[in-house]
């Protein structure tokens, strides 16, 4: 594991708000633009900003402009520094056993 | 028989996988199946050895972004019993010589279910110097919590 000591504070601090939750939520699925994370919610652009500043000074998420859009990508090393190098090691079992399932019942279907 | 569990290093995986154990066993011990899944899509994994015997090699490589293949797995079989466990580790590579780097030692176990195969994963690690930095940092269960639902969200995503 890569040796990364982020600042623990911000990083628990910006998961302390259900707007920064939510969208961190969204970008699981893949990055998205500002526009289209702020949508859902009630609130004007200045403040979801401010959001999104929190969520990206905390490491949370990476921002890039292109043209006039900004869009926000998760930031894993984040994920892995604040879940811990068990958990890293549990998720790569997860997915290793999900795709194995996937694989071998796949394999059962009469098209095969 | 399985070592006791210890929950700092360790960790468990258990699902009942619906297919014939052989189904399960065939996808775990032909390469050519193995490749399929080994490896999170869209990287790709290449078996290079995987000797199912004690002391038998079992290495991959992996491609990501369709770049070159690089060293992926490099560990050693210590048992196998058809169709029903696999042991290896990284502690050892072919031959039972040591390892530079060891992390790690699993056992997969198959048994006979009525649904299909209940299968497990018991995973073993070598204490790691980062647990420490958790720990001063205050890291608790609450956001242990939190952070591995998101994890999970984003792992789908």
């Amino acid at each position: 594991m890569e040796n990364y000591s982020p600042a623990l504070d911000g990083v628990f601090q910006a998961l302390a708000d259900p707007t920064r939750r939510a969208v961190l939520g969204r970008l699981g699925q893949g990055p998205a633009s500002i526009s289209e994370l702020a949508r859902p919610f009630d609130m004007a652009l200045p403040s979801f900003m401010k959001h999104i500043r929190l969520l990206e000074d905390a490491g949370w998420i990476q921002t890039r402009k292109e043209g006039r859009v900004r869009t926000c990508v998760l930031e894993r090393r984040s994920f892995a520094a604040v879940e811990g190098w068990l958990s890293e090691q549990r998720r790569l079992w997860e997915g290793r056993t999900d795709r194995l399932e996937r694989f071998v019942t796949k394999s059962q279907e009469p098209s095969e | 028989m399985n070592p006791p569990f210890n929950p700092d290093l360790d960790l468990s995986i258990s699902r009942i996988i619906k297919a014939p154990r052989a189904a399960v066993w065939d996808a775990w011990t032909i390469p050519a199946r193995f490749e399929q899944w080994w490896a999170p899509a869209p990287a790709r994994c290449k078996v290079l050895s995987l000797e199912l015997r004690p002391g038998g090699a079992m290495r991959t490589q992996i491609s990501e972004g369709g770049a070159a293949f690089t060293p992926h797995m490099d560990a050693c079989f210590l048992a196998v019993d058809p169709m029903e466990r696999i042991v290896f580790t990284n502690a050892l590579v072919a031959g039972w010589r040591p390892a530079a780097q060891p992390l790690m030692s699993a056992i997969i176990t198959l048994k006979d279910h009525p649904e299909g195969v209940a299968y497990a994963a018991h995973v073993m690690h070598k204490d790691r110097a980062d647990r420490d930095m958790h720990e001063e940092a205050g890291f608790y269960d609450g956001w242990g919590t939190v952070t591995e639902q998101l994890a999970m969200l984003a792992e789908r995503g």
